[in-house]
């Protein structure tokens, strides 16, 4: 296509040969654009990697990272080039985010000066083990991505303890201590005390300490735990670091130093040797979270350990804190429930239970006997084992391991999650039979579609169509549904598994997916036909097989024999590249943070680029000189738009003549999808709508100088077209309207940017209007942000006829909104011109032109 | 171990190729050896036959293209299925015109691997019928 491009170029340089200025501008128009979509190919590449179904290695991250950086850096040179020179603060951008990329790759960043010492569970970012240490990591996700009631609390990071550590000048003392040992010089106990008493007479750091205290804002009392890294993942550690509980806000310093110190503990110093541990860096973080008043405490095990009863989970659980399970110091009550719905307890052993543990007063925790009436009494209420078999279940969906979880009922009977971890079930070996096991269940669907997420996972099928679908959609179903469609994140972490017939493994949907680990599949035809409501599926999306009923054999040797793929270096190490790459945080053009500084991620710079280019070529003062010459097209029709056409090739009738053009003349199939929604018969009203006295007076008053978001283009608008690409620049009345769209055969290659902003009325008003674009535009899975009165909406990688569909839409809804924020008085009638819309449109509709629109919410 | 498993040998210096690939296969009923120290499995292959042998190509110490010379020149009957970074895909296909059951770029979906391994284990069970 270039080289058509260049040749029609050739042509009309050929026709005006004393330009200049005009053919660079164009040429790096046009690189910029074929970079932007090769960035958007790579970042969306990366995001389908995390998602399992690839087998990468570090090598390819480290390629894929360099050459974004390249394509930007050429990106960021051609907007210099077409600006003279306005953005040379990109430089410094593009260094602040690949500095921080290229540590990471390096596996160099953990410990650097960007990461703090102290972090609310809450705030702890994704996937750090290493700096907050593998039990407050795993916290921090259930806190954030389970959205399970966690003791609110902190982490004293990594990085905190090697403060400490050279605050005190004890690293090198520390090493030579260890190297003593280990050349068997002097015992463990010995080393042990050497290096607990140097970290315990040691000095906090003021900077530490003082960022303990603001965490710990209040007089309460906190549990303190260790949380090192390691510990928790592939080695247990269990119990080898010690944890106080009940510790005043005045002794958490002491109890910092204390867990610090556990590290070193003779056990714990054995463990690591004989782990092959010891000539690394010990990195210890510590948790600190507000005590439970625990009144009943215990353990779950989300699979029975000795495995005989391999379809239960069991309960352990004792009166008082939770050291009486946890440490094992007698007898507690058992319960053994059924992991299926609806979870029948198929047997409860009740304990003698003769002693608890408590909290004292002022501090810590005593022993003491039960009263002898509760002795024999059961500690869980039916109500209460469900809540706990529910989490588990979760907690092992989400982990896709055997989870052992710590947890505690309150006084006032609220249950708390305290801590999850895998739990080390003995490995079974892999059936012979595994795959003739499987070949007896029906297979539903086989080897289509492309996996957004790998996994396996089995539930009933709910199909969801629509808000009220959505409400009744079941924890642990399997989601089936049409299309991708962005409003359905809601409900992605009560899934089992997704199947969905149209969309994109890059997409919103897909995203959200793979961050609460929901095996999903997209592209599955018919899906919505094959999978009935109600009908109870596994699905395997590792191997790409729908099986009906469950397939408990396949379920349970993926729990206990594969590898969770997301714990692996390499697909830890992606998840935090993407967390710099491929999220968009700059949305609002006219925001003042829409600038150099303002950009977060690197496909922020790229919006950033891609918008400050097309204004650039837009600019209308220069825009006149620039393009003298330059054969711009003025469509000719009834609707007032104005509009002049630039054909960088391919997208107008070559047997156009002179400078009038017709609709029926575009050949751009983006632009004759969107042309074919606004010049619809009645879409283009221009009848004057009726106006109510506060909507007129506002916009008598109003001047176009405060239409944001555009360049002032008075009087015309511009469309920038090819074969398959449109950028349209739309000033409609008070409206500024922005659409860029690609429309090809493949369609990873497409995608629809929406924007609109502005309008006749107050800001309130001009809000509604935009909430009302943005219920219909999600209708039709477009990913929609709002801010005020600005729209941004965005749909990815759909074939070519539903992408035409929807430009189809974005034109009728140009119209439909002309004037509409004056009749939106309040915002009940959002839902009613909701309705208004789609009935105006469904009449006009030919049969089976919906492009796929559910029915309305 | 079961008389009609295949036996399966994958090495690759990339722990999680080796990872990921062994209960991927595993689960399709082979028995897989993973190595990523290719002297090791240079060992391996001098003492024990394998059905098929995964290999990638660059490799510190003996590359690829020694090893599968090797594990050829043992048991002409095993098949090779070579596992390459995209860059060095043409290259790879050129220097192995013959003897190679099939090549795989870098980075792979696990199921284009596992259909490869199907049909090199449908044409092993074909031959030895």
């Amino acid at each position: 296509m270039l080289q058509h491009l260049k040749d029609i170029w050739n042509k009309i340089t050929r026709a005006k040969p004393d330009l200049v200025a005009f053919p660079e501008v164009f040429e790096h128009f046009q690189e910029l654009l074929g970079d932007h979509q090769r960035v958007m190919e790579l970042i969306a590449d990366l995001g389908e990697k995390s998602g399992g179904e690839y087998i990468f290695d570090r090598k390819y991250l480290i390629d894929t990272t360099e050459e974004i950086q390249n394509l930007i850096l050429h990106m960021v040179k051609g907007l210099n080039l077409i600006s003279s020179n306005r953005y040379l603060d990109l430089y410094s951008t593009i260094d602040r985010i690949f500095i921080p990329l290229e540590a990471e790759l390096r596996g160099r960043l953990t410990l650097s000066r960007e990461m703090p010492y102290v972090l609310a569970l809450r705030e702890a970012p994704p996937d750090r083990p290493e700096l907050i240490g593998g039990k407050a990591n795993a916290l921090s996700i259930i806190v954030q991505n389970l959205s399970l009631p966690v003791p609110p609390g902190f982490v004293i990071t990594t990085r905190a303890w090697r403060r400490f550590l050279e605050h005190n000048h004890l690293e090198e003392r520390i090493h030579g201590w260890l190297e003593a040992w280990a050349a068997g010089e002097v015992d463990e106990s010995h080393t042990s005390r050497q290096i607990q008493y140097s970290i315990l007479a040691g000095v906090v750091p003021q900077v530490v300490s003082a960022e303990i205290r603001r965490q710990a804002d209040k007089e309460s009392f906190w549990a303190v735990r260790s949380s090192a890294f390691g510990e928790d993942g592939e080695l247990t550690f269990a119990g080898l670091h010690d944890s106080f509980l009940n510790v005043p806000t005045k002794g958490l310093v002491k109890a910092f130093k204390q867990v610090l110190a556990s590290l070193f503990s003779p056990e714990s110093l054995v463990y690591r040797k004989r782990m092959g541990m010891l000539g690394e860096e010990a990195a210890m973080a510590v948790l600190v979270q507000e005590m439970v008043a625990s009144t009943v405490s215990g353990v779950i095990h989300s699979l029975e350990a000795s495995a005989t009863e391999p379809d239960c989970l069991v309960i352990y659980a004792s009166w008082g804190l939770g050291r009486t399970v946890v440490e094992g110091r007698g007898p507690v009550d058992r319960y053994v429930v059924e992991r299926d719905s609806p979870h029948r307890l198929r047997r409860q052993e009740i304990g003698r239970k003769t002693t608890l543990s408590r909290r004292l007063a002022g501090g810590g925790e005593e022993v003491a006997p039960v009263p002898l009436e509760k002795q024999e009494q059961p500690t869980l209420s039916e109500e209460a084992i469900q809540t706990l078999v529910r989490w588990a279940l979760s907690l092992e969906r989400y982990f896709k391991r055997p989870q052992e979880i710590e947890w505690a009922l309150d006084d006032a009977g609220q249950c708390w999650l305290l801590q999850s971890r895998g739990f080390l079930v003995p490995k079974a070996t892999v059936p012979q039979s595994l795959s003739e096991t499987c070949a007896q269940y029906p297979v539903l669907i086989q080897n289509t579609g492309g996996v957004a997420h790998a996994g396996v996972s089995a539930g009933v099928v709910c199909q969801v169509q629509s808000d009220a679908d959505m409400n009744r959609f079941p924890e642990g179903a399997v989601l089936v549904t049409k299309y991708t469609a962005p409003w359905l994140a809601r409900i992605v972490p009560k899934a089992a598994a997704i199947v969905a017939e149209r969309g994109s493994v890059a997409g919103h949907l897909a995203t959200i997916a793979r961050e609460f680990r929901v095996p999903t599949i997209i592209g599955v035809e018919g899906a919505t036909d094959l999978l009935e409501e109600g009908l109870e599926v596994t699905v395997d999306t590792k191997s790409r097989v729908i099986y009906a009923g469950r397939v408990k054999e396949l379920l349970q040797y993926e729990l206990l024999q594969t590898m969770a793929f997301e714990d692996a270096p390499e697909f830890r190490l992606l998840r935090r590249l993407l967390t710099r790459i491929a999220p968009l945080y700059l949305i609002d053009p006219a925001a003042p943070d829409f600038s150099p500084e303002g950009c977060k991620t690197a496909h922020d710079v790229l919006r950033f680029i891609h918008e400050k280019a097309v204004q650039e070529l837009m600019d209308l003062p220069r825009f006149a000189k620039r393009f003298k010459g330059v054969q711009i097209w003025t469509l000719v029709t009834d609707i007032p738009l104005g509009l002049k056409v630039l054909d960088l090739g391919g997208g107008i009738d070559p047997a156009a003549e002179g400078s009038k053009l017709h609709p029926e003349q575009f050949r751009s199939r983006p632009m004759q999808a969107l042309w074919s929604g606004l010049s619809e018969p009645g879409v283009w009203s221009t009848e004057p709508v009726p106006v109510d006295f506060k909507g007129l007076m506002s916009s008598f008053s109003k001047s176009w100088g405060e239409t944001p978001g555009g360049s002032g283009t008075a009087g015309f608008n511009l469309a920038v077209i090819n074969e398959t690409y449109l950028n349209l620049h739309l000033h409609l009345g008070y409206h500024f309207n922005l659409i860029d769209a690609r429309l090809e055969p493949e369609s990873s290659r497409n995608h629809i940017y929406f924007r609109f902003v502005g309008g006749v009325t107050d800001l309130t008003r001009r809000s509604r209007r935009a909430q009302l674009l943005a219920k219909i535009l999600s209708q039709y899975h477009f990913k929609v942000d709002t801010k005020g009165d600005l729209v941004v909406a965005r749909v990815l990688h759909l074939p070519q006829e539903d992408m035409q569909e929807r430009l189809k839409l974005l034109g009728r809804l140009i119209g439909f909104t002309r004037q509409l924020d004056i009749q939106l008085r309040h915002d009940e009638d959002i839902p009613e011109f909701v309705e208004a819309f789609f009935h105006q449109m469904m009449e006009r509709l030919d049969a089976g032109d919906t492009g796929g629109k559910y029915e309305s919410q | 171990m079961s008389p009609n498993k295949l036996r399966i040998l994958v090495l690759d210096d990339e722990p999680i190729v080796c990872k990921r690939l062994k209960p991927a296969l595993e689960k399709l009923g082979y028995e897989v050896d993973t190595f990523t120290q290719s002297p090791e499995a240079m060992l391996q292959i001098q003492q024990s036959r394998y059905d098929i042998i995964i290999t990638d190509l660059k490799m510190k110490e003996i590359d690829g293209m020694q090893f599968l010379s090797e594990a050829k020149k043992r048991h002409p009957q095993t098949e090779v299925i070579v596992i390459t970074g995209f860059a060095t895909m043409e290259t790879a296909k050129q220097s192995f015109q013959k003897g190679v059951f099939d090549f795989i770029a870098k980075p792979f979906k696990l199921t284009e691997i596992q259909d490869v391994v199907q049909r090199a284990a449908t044409k092993i069970r074909g031959a030895a019928a």
